[in-house]
């Protein structure tokens, strides 16, 4: 068992920009209105943050952001690495910082011009930084370029293994459509979705659809965290931090653990999930709602199954239930997700997370949600978090 | 009959975007167009002419780039436009397996002649530009 | 060239301008349905103005009319040009005095097409071309030359005319190669075929891929527990031991799952392309393209075979076949 600290930290408060196409401004633009925006939403002023959190891939550095956003001494920064892998890894740090004294204060912020700047599905080219250069090498030249055709290799197995099928696929999508039809922020904002027009898009890398995609996206989305005792006196009601974790396992390549023994599988967060809910008390049964890392349809549902909300395989019956939906087991991405609001490498999720828990999500579900999961992206090291009123 | 209809000149605005076409080169296409326009030049259907010139392969002749600037236009416009005139600016060659992909945007309105000015690139995605330039249509009024 | 021998070479060319290249000659074939329709299907143009007779003759023109795009190709001479080469003519004498004076390079650049009359079925296009202008003397991105200028005339059975072309095209004295190695502008004109994006060789992995270069898959083998692993790396797993050599994988396997790609199109890589991970017989996965089958003939768990195989100019790759009688497992 790793260290306990369970509720040591508190959320206090959450900002996003609006997310777009082309935002026409810096991704340090975005990086500092989502951290004002953040604490605005706390009620708290620059001065008061002597944290940052983001992540390695971020360009915005914690001291430029400091700089623009006007904060004072800063006690301790950290980045977290691994692409979405590092979306609640912000909030792993900044917790730390925060139960350990080594900060108070710790903004988490992640912001990108992922449309009109540099855009993943682009691939992976020959100007890759060298630390990870041999490890790409072993999968550019076959044409392995980008995240839907390592996802694509890994979904292609799973079905093969589940006999899961496309229509599982289809329901992750379209609930997140369906949601994000109703939230003003969403991409997808008041679109309709059907089973037609998701068959109808163009292969990225079979069996992954346009659709199975998340979208590319400008915007910032920044998290603050802080002590439960400074959270009390603040403006939004405190979301604590009750459990986070974070793992890589054996045998782990960024998107590409093909060398497994068996590959279609996602231990690492298996792993994290059993030290979240260890540390949190609390189990499966105990989560209300989740915002569930949705780069791709398909990682959907092996979450769902990391996180034992059903057995291997399971995951395709159990969302073909409507668990995702708004009176379900589990209602799931209920901003959007990724999928359908915008793709701010899980940050936006940590967002929405925090709504679901102090009940201001703009699709709440009708339950009262006590406890609220959130996870960062799979197939690289990962983790997840779990959050929940702060008592 | 299939219904095909024309666009109008008054429905027409300067900054319109016309819808843009994906065309895969392969050799196939490039000998059969260089072909359908009686082009018998062998740097379009031997590889190996082609290769003597310096190219990896068989390219597009010149005939078939226009012929694609007038069909990308008239299949927004719709038949009734009549083509006034097509200029373009000579870029890289499309060679097999490239793709090319055509866009354009209507750029000038001449309201006495009922004439639009549409501009139209063709960009290949390895070597970029391949044709660029603009088309001119007469469409009817509404 | 000197300034005289520029003065004497200019003297020449400048007589080309306003020779005709050829007279007014009429197409050999009238405008006709079956030459429309190839143009048409190549082209992938589904306008019922040219091909659709029962559309055309409710339209506001009432014919069939001819695409403007093929006002050229009436009056171009056919398979004769390859049989026999090009008939000579003021632009051949023009090309020739061009290349005797090291103006080797051709670039067409520009081409504009303007269309009065549009014509129909059975109606038969004239052409005429002259030597419009030739340019002074420029220094191009391609190298020095000079532009010149063709305009060609269309004109119907009755002498009215339908459109006219003007061709654009530079000759210019190629940068000698020795040159372009220098370095300078002349190698950003130089253009490559794109190929894969190759692994960067480091110390742990450049001995694989040189293998790989020299049509082997060796697989890394621990000396001191003779655990096999794949991708190499510089310590074993297992017993942590840096020694290590390497055998050579049959090839054999079986495949553990694969994906094709269609999008985005990347230069240097032919789509869809398929990529697969096949667990070799000697017990380490690979990941590598399958290729000799359609996706649909493909299935997880059946037997593949591979062999490196040169895929493009400059890469060797280990390429997947599914095996003879590759059952399902």
């Amino acid at each position: 068992m790793v260290a306990n600290i369970k509720d040591k930290a508190v959320i206090c408060g959450i900002g996003n920009t609006e997310f777009s196409k082309n935002s026409g401004v810096s991704e340090l633009n975005l990086a500092v209105r989502a951290c004002k925006a953040a604490l605005d939403d706390a009620g708290l002023s620059p001065a008061d943050v002597d944290g940052m959190v983001t992540f390695t891939m971020d360009t915005s550095d914690e001291i430029e952001v400091a700089r623009a956003l006007g904060v004072g001494e800063m006690t301790f920064y950290g980045r977290a690495h691994y692409g979405g892998g590092a979306a609640t890894a912000t909030l792993h740090q900044a917790a730390m910082a925060v139960a350990t004294g080594m900060a108070e204060t710790v903004l988490c912020y992640r912001a990108l011009n992922g449309r009109s700047g540099h855009r993943f599905s682009s691939g992976v080219s020959g100007t890759i930084t060298t630390a990870d250069a041999i490890h790409w090498g072993w999968y550019t030249p076959y044409g392995l370029l980008t995240p839907a055709s390592w996802v694509g290799m890994f979904t292609q197995r799973w079905m093969h293994l589940t006999g899961v099928t496309k229509d599982a696929l289809y329901e992750v999508a379209k609930a997140t459509r369906d949601y994000a039809a109703n939230n003003p922020a969403a991409f997808f904002h008041g679109q309709t979705f059907d089973r037609a027009e998701y068959d109808a898009q163009r292969m990225i890398s079979t069996p992954l659809q346009l659709f199975d995609c998340c979208q590319e996206s400008d915007g910032g989305s920044a998290v603050l965290v802080t002590t439960p005792e400074r959270a009390r006196d603040l403006r939004q009601s405190g979301v604590a931090i009750r459990g986070v974790a974070q793992c890589a396992a054996r045998d782990q390549e960024q998107m590409t653990s093909f060398y497994r023994q068996e590959f279609a599988g996602i231990p690492e967060m298996e792993r994290a999930a059993r030290d979240a809910y260890a540390m949190s008390g609390l189990g499966p049964e105990d989560i209300d709602a989740a915002v569930i890392y949705d780069a791709f349809s398909s990682i959907v549902l092996w979450q769902l199954e990391a996180w034992d909300f059903c057995g291997f395989g399971e995951s395709g019956d159990f969302v073909q239930d409507g668990a995702l939906r708004p009176g379900g087991r589990l209602p799931v991405n209920t901003h959007g997700g990724q999928l359908s609001e915008a793709y701010i490498h899980g940050v936006n999720g940590i967002v929405e997370a925090v709504r679901l828990v102090r009940g201001t999500s703009v699709n709440q579900p009708a339950k009262t949600v006590e406890h609220a999961l959130v996870t960062s992206g799979v197939g690289i090291p990962t983790g997840g978090a779990l959050l929940g009123k702060q008592d | 009959m299939t219904d095909y209809r024309t666009l109008a000149f008054e429905e027409v605005e300067v900054g319109d975007k016309l819808p843009s076409l994906e065309i895969e080169i392969t050799t196939g296409l490039i000998v059969s167009t260089a072909l359908a326009t009686r082009d018998f030049e062998p740097v379009h259907h031997d590889k190996a002419v082609a290769q003597a010139t310096g190219l990896p392969d068989v390219f597009m002749n010149i005939l078939t780039s226009q012929s694609f600037m007038t069909r990308f236009v008239t299949d927004w416009s719709g038949p009734e436009a009549v083509v006034k005139s097509v200029d373009i600016r000579l870029g890289a060659p499309n060679v097999p397996g490239m793709v090319m992909t055509v866009t354009g945007r209507v750029q000038a309105k001449d309201d006495d002649a009922g004439e639009v000015e549409v501009a139209v690139a063709g960009e290949n995605n390895i070597w970029g530009m391949h044709m660029e330039g603009c088309v001119r249509l007469q469409l009817p009024g509404s | 060239m000197n300034d005289e021998q520029q003065q004497a070479f200019e003297q020449c060319l400048y007589r080309f301008v306003g020779r005709q290249v050829c007279a007014r000659t009429a197409a050999k074939d009238a405008v006709n349905e079956a030459m429309i329709r190839h143009w048409a299907e190549t082209v992938g143009d589904a306008n019922p103005a040219y091909t659709d007779a029962q559309w055309a003759a409710r339209s506001a023109r009432g014919r069939i009319i001819a695409p403007p795009a093929m006002m050229y190709s009436w009056n171009q001479e056919g398979f004769p040009v390859v049989a026999q080469g090009r008939a000579p003519d003021a632009q051949t004498e023009l090309v020739d005095l061009f290349n005797e004076n090291g103006f080797t390079g051709v670039l067409g650049t520009n081409v504009k097409q303007e269309y009065y009359k549009e014509i129909g079925l059975g109606e038969r296009v004239h052409l005429e071309m002259v030597i419009d202008n030739i340019s002074e003397q420029k220094a191009t991105a391609r190298g020095i030359g000079y532009f010149f200028e063709t305009l060609a005339s269309f004109s119907d059975q009755h002498g009215d005319l339908i459109g006219t072309q003007r061709f654009r095209v530079l000759k210019f004295i190629p940068p000698e190669t020795a040159a372009a190695a220098d370095g300078g502008g002349a190698e950003q004109d130089t253009l490559q075929t794109p190929t894969r994006i190759a692994a960067p060789r480091g110390h742990d992995n450049s001995w694989w891929w040189e293998a790989c270069d020299q049509g082997q898959v060796l697989i890394q083998r621990c000396r001191n527990c003779q655990t096999l692993r794949h991708p190499p790396r510089p310590m074993c797993g297992e017993c942590q031991s840096l020694d290590w050599d390497s055998i050579e994988s049959c090839l054999e396997g079986e495949l553990l799952s694969f994906t094709e790609l269609h999008h985005p199109r990347i230069p240097g890589y032919p789509l869809p392309l398929i990529c697969g991970v096949i667990r070799l017989r000697e017990g380490v996965n690979l990941v590598a393209n399958i290729v000799g089958a359609e996706e649909q003939a493909l299935a997880i768990g059946m037997r593949v075979q591979g062999k490196v195989e040169q895929v493009d100019e400059k890469t060797m790759l280990p390429q997947f076949y599914p095996a003879e009688n590759g059952v399902e497992k």
